[in-house]
C-alpha cells in the first residue's frame, strides 16, 4: 500500500493513482463483481478501510485497463510525464519503489544542472516482505471462502515445489 | 458489447492462482508508450483517462482491490 509514499512524494511532483481491479481473493463478504455498482461499492469500502487518499480509478467490469497492464493482482507502474513506461513491478513494494523514485529525482536534478543523460535499459530483481499475517487478515475480510481457496492453492504450489509469483535470487 | 461470460471469466469466483507472472515480464516494455484507458473516478463518478494524469506529471499507478 502506497499511501505513506504518496504523501511523501506528491510534493516532489509525482501523481499517485490507484486503479481498482477485480477482487483478487473473492469471498462471501466481497464476492466477484457482477455489476459496476458492486465494483464501485467495493472500491468505496476499500477507500474507507485503507484510508486511501489517492484518486481511485475504477476499471471497467471486464478489466480492460487491468489486462493491458498485465492483469496481476498488485502491480506498480511508474509512467513518465508524457506517457512512457519507466518502471514496472509485478508486486507493489514500497522500498523498491522508493529506490526508483529517488533515482528518478536524482536524474532530474542532474539534467537541470546541465548534465546530458540518455535513457538505457535495465532489469533488476526486487525483494519484498512475505510475512503472511497481514495478508491472512486481508483474506479474512473477504470471507472464509477466500481463506480456504488460498490455502488450497498454496498447498498445490507447495506440492509442485514452486510459488509462481516468487523468483529465486 | 460486454457479455456476461466475459464478466464471469475476468471476475473469477474462486482464486486458483492462475495469474501469468511469467507473461507479465514481456508484455509491456520499459520505454514504450503506456496504454491509455478510461476509468470511473470514484470520488466524482466521472469518466477520466489515465493520460489525463501523465500529461503534466510523472504518475505512480498501483493496481489492486479490497481483497
Amino acid at each position: 500500500m502506497l499511501e505513506p509514499m504518496a504523501r511523501e512524494y506528491a510534493p516532489e511532483g509525482f501523481a499517485f493513482l490507484f486503479v481498482y481491479t477485480r477482487e483478487a481473493h473473492p469471498g462471501e463478504n466481497y464476492g466477484p463483481h457482477r455489476s459496476m455498482e458492486q465494483k464501485l461499492a467495493h472500491a468505496r469500502a476499500f477507500k474507507e478501510r485503507g484510508r486511501v487518499g489517492r484518486p481511485i480509478l475504477v476499471d471497467d467490469l471486464v478489466g480492460t485497463g487491468h489486462t493491458q497492464y498485465g492483469a496481476l493482482p498488485n502491480m506498480t507502474y511508474v509512467i513518465g510525464r508524457g506517457g512512457r513506461v519507466l518502471f514496472r513491478s509485478d508486486w507493489t513494494d514500497p522500498p523498491t519503489l522508493t529506490f526508483f523514485l529517488k533515482y528518478l529525482l536524482d536524474v532530474r536534478a542532474r539534467r537541470r544542472s546541465g548534465e546530458r543523460l540518455a535513457g538505457f535499459y535495465v532489469e533488476c530483481m526486487g525483494y519484498r516482505n512475505v510475512d503472511q499475517e497481514k495478508f491472512q487478515q486481508g483474506l479474512e475480510v473477504a470471507g472464509q471462502q477466500a481463506v480456504e481457496d488460498f490455502a488450497r492453492t498454496m498447498q498445490r504450489w507447495t506440492s509442485q515445489g514452486k510459488i509462481p509469483s516468487r523468483m529465486e535470487g | 458489447m460486454t457479455n456476461q461470460r466475459d464478466i464471469e471469466v475476468y471476475n473469477y469466483s474462486v482464486f486458483e492462482g492462475q495469474e501469468d507472472f511469467t507473461g507479465f515480464r514481456s508484455l509491456l516494455q520499459i520505454g514504450v508508450r503506456a496504454p491509455d484507458f478510461p476509468a470511473t473516478l470514484l470520488e466524482t463518478g466521472e469518466t477520466v483517462k489515465l493520460s489525463d494524469y501523465w500529461r503534466e506529471r510523472d504518475v505512480v499507478i498501483e493496481f489492486g482491490s479490497h481483497t
